[in-house]
């Protein structure tokens, strides 16, 4: 479950100037948060206690009349009396460069000067409130698949089914291997950037004759490309995906390929493919 | 009128009137020497007299005076003001060494809000924005050694602008003018407060009660004296286009001039006083064609549909400020050429008055040096440019005219609805000026992010490891200096004196009386501005946003 972060955007003192405050207010919430905005001439007082009322994870103090080396800290002061330090509080406006490290030194954990795109000061509050939840999984870190590789879909006899896809579809037909390690016979049909992996069991007891006996004919798997297939397969596992294989076994077409528990991928039954190098550059 | 028979009219009066007020050379001519004429156009066959008119004729879209800029340049208006009264009356004279025309004085936000140094609102803030003015006494320390007489000042003060006129009209009675010498402008116009600027004390009702009784009080006793200036400048830095700026500026104004109306004032007793006050931003030709496009709008409303008589009643006269939100944190050298541009679009606008943001000003409050630079960019444009040697120059131009046409009826558009929302103060009320503007400014605000709108050293041609500029740092011990001498003066001044009169504005607030005068009182026996407000919070209520 994502957590949603609530956060407080403040207008402390008496300045007027709220269109920054607006503005980082509405990003927030098209960034999915939850906003208050305080509206303007809070005093300190307000602010922290409007913060521990509503709960927030986040405080945003926006100030243009220079008077933040007062208020920003008396805000901070008033969070700790109230025993609610661990809100990350982050500062904004006409604030010059030579006040930040003092601000910084009273709790502010970041001050956003003029310029600073919407979308930098989201990403801070959302990777500083996940940090303080101890929470890991939400913040995507490695490397994404590329493509799709093949589509698996199990056949009972590919001389049965190779006549549709290659004289009614017109598709072609780019080889015919066996894998022993996954006792089947594949065919391999080039589509576009992709292609389709016929699969036909060469014994009753491969995971594709079992399949069909179960589901019947029909898609069996997806495949995604990836590189560095070891180093995917221990993410996967890091974020408590469940895999079939826990280290690379060799597939077809040269490529070494693990599969993931449907358990944990909502029912899809993936692999994640690398192709060698060699193949790649003979292609 | 015949054509040729209305501009031979025209060359005669600007003939007279130079008799008066002379042009500043004998011949204008460029470095070629080719002769620079008063005006260009209107030998044309077809020129357009209807929309276009004569320069200091109906409809005004080419000027409000007939020699414009050929006899005297724009008045050189920088705001300034910060820490102590003493400190800024020292920039003040600095800056009135350097050639500047004009005093513009920016208040603290505890004046601005009508609060004393000493109360707890105030904290952090007393000095920083502006000068800090608690009593009289501040207020004589600001305008020592200036002759009120000579000088114009504006004072950029909203909610408690009687209070801050009050006091300026008491200084120069010790100095010895009378307030009939007195020129200058308060800024006085609360509903852009409520739209965009944030300085309001009181709710709509009472403080247009405010405003009106300025409006009576000084065209009897301070006639020379510009008694609102309808803003238009923060609502364009709040995220408003062009478009918005002149529209809502001119519904903001078209209430002021119902509600004096209402209070029993006659249109051309009071409409002549009226002044404006535009922003200049970054898209030089639209910038150019609103202000233009402003002039026409507002002559035609006073006096099509007010029925004004007098032609001072149909000028729009106006100051400009170049746009603040539009000045980079990063690079901010690069801020001297977006203030050019922009000031440029003013002049070719035909301002009366203008101010040049200072460089550093997306950083703090501008340097001295910075400010003598914006200062300098002015009369650069003045004296070395040429552009000032004929009248609206840029008439004409197919482009101009069509964004002049175009900016009209979008304002046009947006005056109706608010017209048909019962007036500005109702569409105020109702929030829709404020979510129009927050719409603008967050779509702005995307375009910038992804790119579609490019600021140079900011979202493009960005530099790493920038070097960091002085900055100025206002004392901050201030606030307690202040509040000490908030305390030597109440523990001096007449007690008693003071309560009578606070009593007596109390009286005066419950009643339909005009206040000025019993505020001009409470400001001689140094009653400060957080006691004068006070009462005034008690009676009148305070506003609370939407």
């Amino acid at each position: 479950m994502k957590k949603t972060i609530r956060v407080l955007i403040a207008k402390p003192g008496l300045d007027g100037h709220d269109r920054g405050a607006l503005v980082v207010s509405q990003a927030l919430r098209d960034y999915g948060m939850e906003v208050i905005y305080t509206g303007l001439r809070q005093t300190p007082e307000q602010i922290a206690a409007a913060a521990v009322q509503e709960d927030v994870d986040a405080i945003g103090l926006s100030c243009l009349s220079g008077a933040h080396n007062e208020l920003f800290p008396e805000v901070m002061r008033l969070l700790h009396e109230k025993g609610a330090d661990d809100i990350i509080v982050v500062g904004g406006g006409v604030i010059p460069w030579e006040d930040i490290p003092f601000l910084e030194s009273k709790g502010i954990q970041k001050v956003f000067t003029p310029g600073t795109p919407t979308i930098e000061t989201a990403k801070f509050i959302e990777q500083a409130v996940y940090e303080r939840d101890g929470i890991t999984e939400e913040v995507f870190s490695g490397v994404a698949p590329e493509r799709i590789d093949h589509i698996g879909i199990a056949v009972k006899s590919l001389d049965e089914a190779l006549p549709f896809y290659v004289n009614v579809l017109g598709l072609t037909l780019e080889a015919i291997e066996e894998v022993p390690s996954q006792k089947v016979k594949v065919a391999f049909i080039k589509i576009g950037e992709t292609r389709l992996e016929l699969l036909e069991a060469l014994t009753l007891d491969s995971p594709i004759a079992q399949f069909i006996e179960k589901r019947g004919q029909g898609v069996h798997h997806v495949a995604l490309g990836v590189t560095n297939i070891q180093d995917r397969i221990d993410e996967m596992k890091s974020n408590g995906i469940k895999m079939i294989h826990d280290a690379a076994v060799p597939g077809a077409g040269g490529a070494s390929v693990a599969f993931m528990h449907p358990s944990s991928t909502h029912k899809v039954l993936f692999e994640l493919c690398e192709k060698t190098k060699s193949k790649e550059e003979a292609k | 009128m015949d054509k040729q028979q209305r501009i031979k009219e025209w060359q005669e009066k600007t003939e007279q009137s130079m008799n008066r007020f002379p042009e500043r050379k004998e011949r204008f001519h460029t470095s070629s020497d080719i002769e620079v004429g008063r005006l260009y156009g209107t030998e044309e066959e077809h020129y357009p007299m209807e929309s276009l008119g004569l320069p200091g004729e109906y409809p005004y879209t080419r000027g409000s005076q007939s020699t414009m800029y050929r006899a005297r340049f724009w008045t050189m208006r920088q705001y300034a003001g910060f820490g102590s009264a003493e400190e800024t009356n020292k920039r003040f004279r600095y800056l009135l060494d350097q050639g500047q025309t004009g005093l513009s004085v920016a208040f603290d936000l505890p004046t601005q809000i009508g609060y004393d140094s000493d109360h707890s609102m105030s904290r952090g803030e007393v000095g920083k924005v502006g000068v800090a003015i608690d009593s009289i006494e501040d207020m004589e320390a600001l305008l020592k050694d200036i002759p009120l007489d000579k000088v114009s000042t504006s004072m950029t003060i909203n909610a408690p602008a009687s209070v801050l006129l009050a006091m300026y009209i008491a200084v120069a009675e010790k100095q010895g003018v009378g307030p009939e010498k007195l020129s200058g402008t308060i800024q006085n116009d609360i509903l852009k407060e409520y739209i965009a600027r944030g300085t309001y004390i009181f709710p709509p009702k009472p403080s247009m009660r405010l405003i009106t009784d300025i409006f009576g009080y000084c065209q009897e006793f301070v006639p020379k004296w510009n008694t609102i200036s309808i803003s238009g400048y923060h609502i364009r830095e709040a995220g408003a286009n062009a478009a918005q700026e002149l529209a809502f500026t001119i519904a903001n104004g078209l209430a002021y001039v119902d509600a004096a109306i209402e209070s029993g004032l006659k249109i051309d007793d009071f409409a002549p006083r009226l002044a404006f006050f535009f922003n200049a931003h970054n898209q030089f030709f639209e910038e150019v064609a609103k202000f233009r496009a402003a002039r026409r709008m507002w002559a035609k409303l006073m006096r099509e549909h007010y029925g004004a008589k007098n032609p001072k009643s149909w000028q729009l006269r106006f100051h400009t400020q170049t746009g603040g939100s539009t000045l980079t944190a990063q690079q901010p050298d690069n801020n001297i050429v977006r203030v050019t541009t922009q000031a440029l679009s003013a002049v070719l606008g035909g301002t009366q008055s203008l101010h040049t943001n200072s460089r550093d000003e997306a950083l703090a409050l501008p340097t001295e040096d910075s400010a003598r630079i914006a200062l300098r960019t002015q009369q650069i444009l003045a004296h070395e440019t040429g552009v000032a040697d004929t009248v609206d120059p840029l008439a004409g131009s197919y482009y101009v005219e069509h964004l002049t046409d175009e900016l009209e009826r979008k304002a046009n558009e947006y005056i109706e609805k608010i017209n048909q929302m019962g007036g500005a103060v109702a569409a105020v009320e109702q929030g829709y000026m404020q979510r129009e503007i927050h719409h603008t400014s967050y779509e702005t605000q995307k375009k910038i992010e992804n790119g579609q709108e490019i600021i140079v050293g900011m979202n493009k041609f960005s530099i790493e490891n920038e070097p960091q500029p002085e900055l100025l740092r206002v004392d901050p011990t201030l606030g307690e200096k202040q509040k000490e001498k908030l305390q030597t003066l109440k523990a001096k001044r007449d007690q008693n004196r003071v309560s009578a009169q606070l009593d007596s504005l109390r009286a005066a607030a419950k009643s339909d009386d005009n206040l000025m005068p019993i505020i001009v009182e409470c400001v001689k026996s140094y009653c400060t501005i957080g006691e004068i407000c006070g009462v005034l919070r008690e009676e009148f209520g305070e506003y609370t946003g939407v």
